[in-house]
C-alpha cells in the first residue's frame, strides 16, 4: 500500500485529496462529515465580513446525457459572522488533528484588514492560509476576490501583508479569468507565497432559457455572471498548473483544482506539478463518499506503477510540456483503420473529407465488401478520425517511420537565419 | 494532383539540385511560401552558379529544411 500523505509546503494532510473552499466548506459539520467520510484536508469556505446571498445560486451545464458536464455558481463568499466559522474551525481541527484546515480569506486590499484577519484565524490553530483572489463574481465587484487577482501588483502587495503577520504556510489562490496566469503567480511568489493554488472558477454565463428569456441562472428573472467549474474545465486548469510548474520563476509548490472528479485526474493534476488536489464541483454532485474510490484508484494506481508515496507523482509530466516550437517536426503518426473491427458508419471518412485532410477512401474488398483505408501518404495524423470513431478499437494512430531526424520549429528557424535570404523578385 | 503528389514533384526538384552538386545558400519565406537558393558545389562549368526553387507544400518546406539543418551540422562537425 503505497504513501498517500501529502506535505504542501508544510502543510500535511492524510491524503492528498482536498475539499476546495465553496459550499461543501462552509461549517464545522461539513467540514467534520467530509474528515469522517476520508477527504484530506478542506479549505474552509472564504472568511471575511460576512455578504448576503442571492436565490437561486447554482446552474449546471450538461452535455450530451452528462448533466453536470460544468457548473456555475453567483454564490458569494461566507454569510456567517467570523467568530462562528473561527469556533467551528477550532473544533473541527480539535477533533481532527491529523488532517489539513486552511483558512481561505478575502478582505479589502488594506494592510490592515489583512494583518487583523491573518491574526484572528491563525488564533484558532489553521495549518495553512488560502489568500482568495480569485472569486469572479459579486466580490470582484467591490474590489476584492479576481478583480484584485487580476493585477499583478496587488497580488504582490496583499500577499506581502498577509506574509507580514503569518505564521503558518500562505497559499495564494489565482484566478484563470487572466491572459497569462504565470504573471499573478509570479507576484504572489515575489510578495512571499509559500504555495499558489489554481484554478478559481472562470467566468460565466450558464445558458439563456429559450422561451422565458432569462438567464440562467436568474434572480427574479435578472442574472449576473458567475463561476464555471467542473469537468468542463479541467483542460484549462490543467494548462495553467502546467504552465506555472514549468515556469523557472515559480518555484513554489501548486495546489491544483479544477474539473478533479476522479483519482485519474488527481494523477494528471500532480503529473503536471500540482502538489495534491482540490475537488468542489465532483463532491456536490455525488457527495463526500466519492473520496473512498478516488483514494482507492490513487492507491491501485501507485501499487501497479510501483510508486511508494505519492509526493514521487509531483511534477513527473513537467518536462514533457514545452512551447510549440520545440515540438518536433517530422515526427509523423497515421491512422490505420481495421476493417475486421469497423463497423462502417463512415464518421472517420465523413470527418476527414469534409473538416480535415480528405485521406480517406471508400473502397471494396475482394469480395465486394465496403471497407475505409486510409492513405497513409496524405494522412497528417490529426487523431480527428479516431476521434469521431464510435467504435474502440476500430482506427489506431501509428507511428510512422520516415526516417527523417528530429527537427523542432525553433531548430529550423536558426538554420534558416543562419544562411542569407534570396532575393525573390528573381523568382518568376 | 494528389496532396501528396504535389509534395514528390518539389521534392523532386529539390534533390535532383542536390544530387548535382548544389547546397542550400539562402531562404526566404514570406505569404506565397518559401523561396530556396542552391549554389553550385562542384567543378562542372557547365552548371548554372545558382538555382532558386519556389517551394509551396508543407512536407517540402519541412525536407528542405531538414536538409539545410542536416547540411548546417556537418558543417560544424568538420
Amino acid at each position: 500500500m503505497a504513501d498517500l500523505s501529502l506535505n504542501l509546503a508544510g502543510i500535511k494532510s492524510p491524503n492528498p485529496f482536498w475539499l476546495a473552499s465553496a459550499p461543501p466548506t462552509n461549517s464545522g459539520y461539513q467540514v467534520q462529515r467530509a474528515f469522517e467520510a476520508g477527504w484530506g484536508g478542506a479549505v474552509w469556505k472564504t472568511l471575511g465580513e460576512p455578504i448576503l446571498n442571492v436565490s437561486s445560486r447554482f446552474a449546471a451545464v450538461g452535455f450530451n446525457g452528462k448533466k453536470v458536464a460544468g457548473f456555475n455558481n453567483i454564490e458569494l463568499i461566507t454569510d456567517r459572522p467570523l467568530e462562528v466559522n473561527l469556533k467551528e474551525i477550532y473544533e473541527t481541527k480539535k477533533k481532527f488533528p491529523n488532517h489539513a484546515i486552511i483558512a481561505s480569506l478575502m478582505v479589502e486590499p488594506t494592510q490592515e484588514k489583512w494583518h487583523e484577519i491573518v491574526k484572528r484565524v491563525e488564533d484558532v490553530g489553521v495549518d495553512g492560509l488560502e489568500l482568495n483572489f480569485g472569486c469572479p463574481h459579486g466580490m470582484a465587484e467591490r474590489g476584492m476576490g479576481a478583480a484584485s487577482g487580476q493585477v499583478p501588483e496587488l497580488v504582490e502587495k496583499q500577499t506581502m501583508w498577509a506574509k507580514e503577520v503569518a505564521q503558518t504556510p500562505v497559499i495564494v489562490k489565482l484566478t484563470p479569468n487572466i491572459t497569462d496566469i504565470t504573471f499573478t503567480a509570479e507576484a504572489a511568489v515575489n510578495g512571499g507565497a509559500d504555495a499558489v493554488s489554481m484554478i478559481n472558477t472562470i467566468n460565466s454565463l450558464a445558458g439563456v432559457d429559450i422561451d422565458t428569456w432569462d438567464t440562467i441562472p436568474n434572480v427574479a428573472g435578472k442574472g449576473a455572471h458567475g463561476g464555471y467549474c467542473g469537468p468542463a474545465v479541467k483542460p484549462i486548469a490543467l494548462n495553467m498548473v502546467a504552465e506555472c510548474a514549468r515556469h523557472p520563476k515559480i518555484n513554489v509548490p501548486i495546489s491544483g483544482m479544477g474539473g478533479v472528479s476522479s483519482w485519474r485526474e488527481a494523477v494528471e493534476f500532480m503529473l503536471m506539478g500540482a502538489t495534491g488536489v482540490q475537488v468542489c464541483t465532483a463532491a456536490m454532485h455525488h457527495g463526500f463518499s466519492i473520496v473512498e474510490d478516488m483514494k482507492d484508484g490513487l492507491n491501485n494506481y501507485l501499487d501497479e506503477k510501483g510508486i511508494d508515496s505519492v509526493m514521487d507523482l509531483v511534477g513527473k509530466s513537467v518536462e514533457k510540456y514545452s512551447d510549440w516550437g520545440n515540438l518536433d517536426l517530422n515526427h509523423q503518426i497515421v491512422a490505420k483503420i481495421n476493417n475486421d473491427v469497423c463497423i462502417n458508419c463512415n464518421k472517420c471518412h465523413i470527418a476527414c473529407e469534409d473538416t480535415s485532410h480528405q485521406c480517406i477512401d471508400m473502397l471494396k474488398d475482394a469480395n465486394g465488401n465496403d471497407i475505409l483505408k486510409v492513405r497513409e501518404e496524405d494522412c497528417v495524423g490529426c487523431n480527428l478520425c479516431s476521434i469521431v470513431c464510435p467504435v474502440d478499437g476500430a482506427i489506431d494512430m501509428v507511428e510512422y517511420a520516415n526516417g527523417k531526424p528530429p527537427m523542432t520549429w525553433n531548430e529550423r528557424q536558426a538554420a534558416i537565419g543562419a544562411v542569407s535570404s534570396c532575393d525573390v523578385d528573381l523568382i518568376k | 494532383m494528389s496532396d501528396h503528389r504535389e509534395f514528390e514533384a518539389e521534392r523532386e526538384k529539390i534533390d535532383f539540385l542536390l544530387e548535382q552538386g548544389y547546397v542550400i545558400k539562402g531562404v526566404t519565406e514570406n505569404l506565397s511560401g518559401a523561396f530556396v537558393e542552391f549554389v553550385y558545389q562542384g567543378n562542372d562549368k557547365e552548371k548554372s552558379e545558382k538555382e532558386r526553387l519556389h517551394v509551396l507544400h508543407p512536407d517540402s518546406r519541412k525536407y528542405f529544411s531538414t536538409i539545410l539543418v542536416q547540411q548546417q551540422r556537418k558543417q560544424s562537425v568538420k
